[in-house]
């Protein structure tokens, strides 16, 4: 069972407290994701995982082990470094043998592990180069390979895909992802990147500042945020954000500011009722936009002024201003609008977010 | 735009901003290498009268017949050997040291620096009065034994011999560490990290993992090595109180050429150390640049 339990996790660097009060539970085989903005505390966070940070306060357990002062050679681990971190005087066999080799293990097993890890990766061919002779893309084959032979309980992986460039970090996605499938191990995996963590975690941990802001299953984060910040880190683009005041008019509650007036669904009044008269910040999607038809409630839409027109091929992203508020709303791409004409939008009243104005949490 | 080959005058602004390079490399090392290799080849002395006649290789073969010449070149491997060995030790260790982060790291470098930072024709004054005291002192009388027993023990000059390979341990030993500590720093972090990852100890770390990535520096360093032990008179003058009678070839060459006005004899000796310098680096690059294979 290889578990990873981390409870009231913390780390302070002198001043800076850089993990705060940490509380997680990876499943055994799960393949779970940290993602945050750069200094979130996702990457010591993994540091101490593996040993190569001091662990401040609380407890790590990998299996059944509490590993806090285990060295990291014994918390049967094997880490992949965003910088692949291959020795350049040894050949790509050597690097992945590298870890058996000081572990002792006896040459033929070593052999048979990185022909079987090669063979996986699709590196035979590479065995005898050295690494200045490889591509960004195969050194980072080698890197995962180098942990793969070690058998470990749990991968960590720390950006790994962040020097690739960007079409070779789609296709390693999705080939890190038949390999969780199977080589069914935990596996730790630490990006910035928001889609990365969507497409490769069976579970998402979105950081900010040394806390957990919330932890889910990646539809569930990009459905049901817990708070603004994380509605505004997972999705591409951003949801859009617009400071409402909630006003009630003869029994129909509205959601209110210059330029935009939309009804607060039925379903969401009760939990709306305490901040009537109060300012909140109100969420939508620019995929949950579209260009209001006749079978549109026009208490859902609203109008606006075409600023920008970004035609992507499968979608069209129109930057557009309503009232003070700047929004993105994503349509088809058989839609036709210019720039600085005036069209009216109408939104999904299912796909409403409202969050508390003081503490951003979800309302 | 297209590329156009380069007009004539464009070539002869080329070598016209050459020049001064070209006139300093021609003048400064060329033409006096030239020169020397030619004067080796005859009987070019103070001594003898008329013109310097044509000799050929007959210097060279009655270098190979003088023992002075062999126990000099012994001499001078020896000394080579030693303090390059001592120097990369001590170099090694110290940049281990300097490389973890700790308080008091300030002062440590600076103490670690300064050996190689202070210049050497006042340090080395210092070194001399240590071990050659010139006043008379109990010291002086305590060194003096210690001279005695060292020249006993190992022989007559065996002093000699140490003083100045200890000066140039101390002052080079202070160079490798700061130069070997720059090789750690651009050594990327996380190739450590990945050996603190794998190894059960920091010896294991050490020696499978540090050693190896320091080679190409550590190759470096002993090359430097060389100037040091073949090239340094300051250093042998002051320890030997003017008198620079440390046998190594530079010495001799020197006071064949300049104080005995020999120079083709200077010449010889001096050219001599050229084919062991040539087979040296052609090792030492074999050893830490391998030819570059093409990439995948």
């Amino acid at each position: 069972m290889a578990q990873v339990l981390m409870k009231d996790l913390n780390k302070k660097y002198d001043e800076v407290h850089a993990v705060k009060d940490v509380n997680l539970h990876i499943r055994d085989k799960e393949f779970i994701v940290l993602v945050g903005p750069s200094g979130c505390g996702k990457s010591t966070t993994l540091r101490m995982v593996a040993g190569l940070e001091e662990i401040t306060s609380g407890e790590i357990s990998i299996g059944d082990r509490i590993v806090n002062d285990l060295p990291p050679k014994d918390r049967d681990i094997a880490m992949v470094f965003q910088n692949y971190a291959l020795y350049p005087h040894m050949t790509v066999y050597d690097n992945m043998a590298f870890g058996l080799k000081m572990r002792k293990f006896p040459k033929p097993e070593i052999q048979k592990r990185v022909q079987d890890a090669a063979e996986i990766l699709g590196i035979q061919e590479l065995l005898k180069r050295k690494p200045r002779q490889l591509s960004g893309g195969q050194r980072q084959r080698v890197a995962v390979g180098r942990a793969i032979v070690r058998h470990p309980q749990v991968f960590l992986f720390d950006e790994p895909l962040s020097n690739l460039d960007a079409k070779l970090r789609v296709q390693m996605r999705v080939e890190l992802k038949r390999l969780h499938d199977r080589l069914e191990t935990t596996a730790i995996y630490v990006t910035h990147d928001q889609v990365e963590a969507m497409t490769l975690g069976d579970r998402v941990v979105v950081m900010r500042d040394g806390w957990i802001q919330q932890v889910g299953e990646p539809l569930e984060l990009y459905s049901k945020p817990a708070n603004k910040f994380v509605a505004g880190f997972i999705g591409s683009p951003a949801m859009n954000f617009a400071d409402v005041t909630i006003a009630d008019a003869n029994g129909v509650v509205w959601a209110e500011t210059p330029g935009l007036r939309v009804r607060v669904p039925p379903a969401c009044l009760e939990r709306l009722r305490p901040y009537k008269g109060q300012h909140i910040t109100l969420g939508i999607r620019p995929e949950d936009l579209h260009l209001a038809g006749g079978a549109d409630p026009s208490e859902y839409t609203f109008d606006s002024t075409v600023e920008v027109v970004e035609p992507l091929g499968s979608e069209i992203l129109l930057d557009i201003k309503t009232g003070p508020n700047m929004m993105v709303a994503r349509v088809d791409p058989t839609v036709r609008v210019k720039v600085h004409e005036s069209i009216r939008l109408a939104l999904n009243p299912e796909r409403l977010h409202f969050f508390d104005m003081k503490t951003e949490a979800a309302i | 735009m297209t590329n156009q080959p380069a007009g004539r005058r464009q070539i002869l602004v080329a070598y016209v901003l050459l020049a001064p390079a070209l006139l300093l490399v021609l003048g400064v090392l060329a033409y006096p290498l030239g020169w020397e290799v030619w004067i080796s080849l005859t009987n070019f002395s103070s001594r003898a009268e008329g013109a310097p006649v044509f000799v050929g290789l007959a210097n060279y073969r009655r270098l190979l017949d003088d023992p002075d010449f062999w126990r000099a070149l012994a001499t001078t491997v020896a000394y080579f050997a030693v303090t390059t060995m001592a120097k990369l030790a001590l170099g090694v260790g110290l940049a281990l040291l300097l490389a973890r982060p700790g308080r008091g790291r300030a002062l440590v470098f600076l103490a670690v620096f300064l050996p190689w930072a202070y210049p050497g024709g006042v340090t080395v004054v210092a070194w001399y009065w240590m071990l050659n005291p010139p006043l008379i002192t109990s010291y002086s009388v305590a060194m003096g034994s210690l001279k005695h027993a060292v020249d006993g023990l190992w022989g007559a000059g065996a002093y000699a011999f140490a003083s100045v390979a200890l000066f140039n341990i101390w002052r080079g030993g202070s160079f490798t560490a700061v130069f070997l500590l720059a090789a750690l720093n651009a050594i990327p972090t996380e190739l450590f990290e990945y050996a603190r990852l794998e190894t059960k100890n920091a010896w294991q770390r050490f020696r499978e993992v540090t050693l190896p990535l320091l080679r190409p520096y550590m190759a470096l360093a002993v090359f430097l090595s060389f100037t040091t032990a073949f090239a340094d008179l300051a250093n042998v003058w002051m320890l030997t109180g003017g008198r620079v009678i440390f046998p190594v070839l530079g010495t001799q060459a020197y006071w064949l050429g300049i104080r005995d006005g020999q120079f083709a004899e200077a010449a010889v000796r001096s050219l001599s150390l050229v084919p062991l310098l040539v087979l040296a680096l052609m090792l030492l690059f074999r050893w830490f640049d391998p030819p570059r294979e093409k990439p995948a």
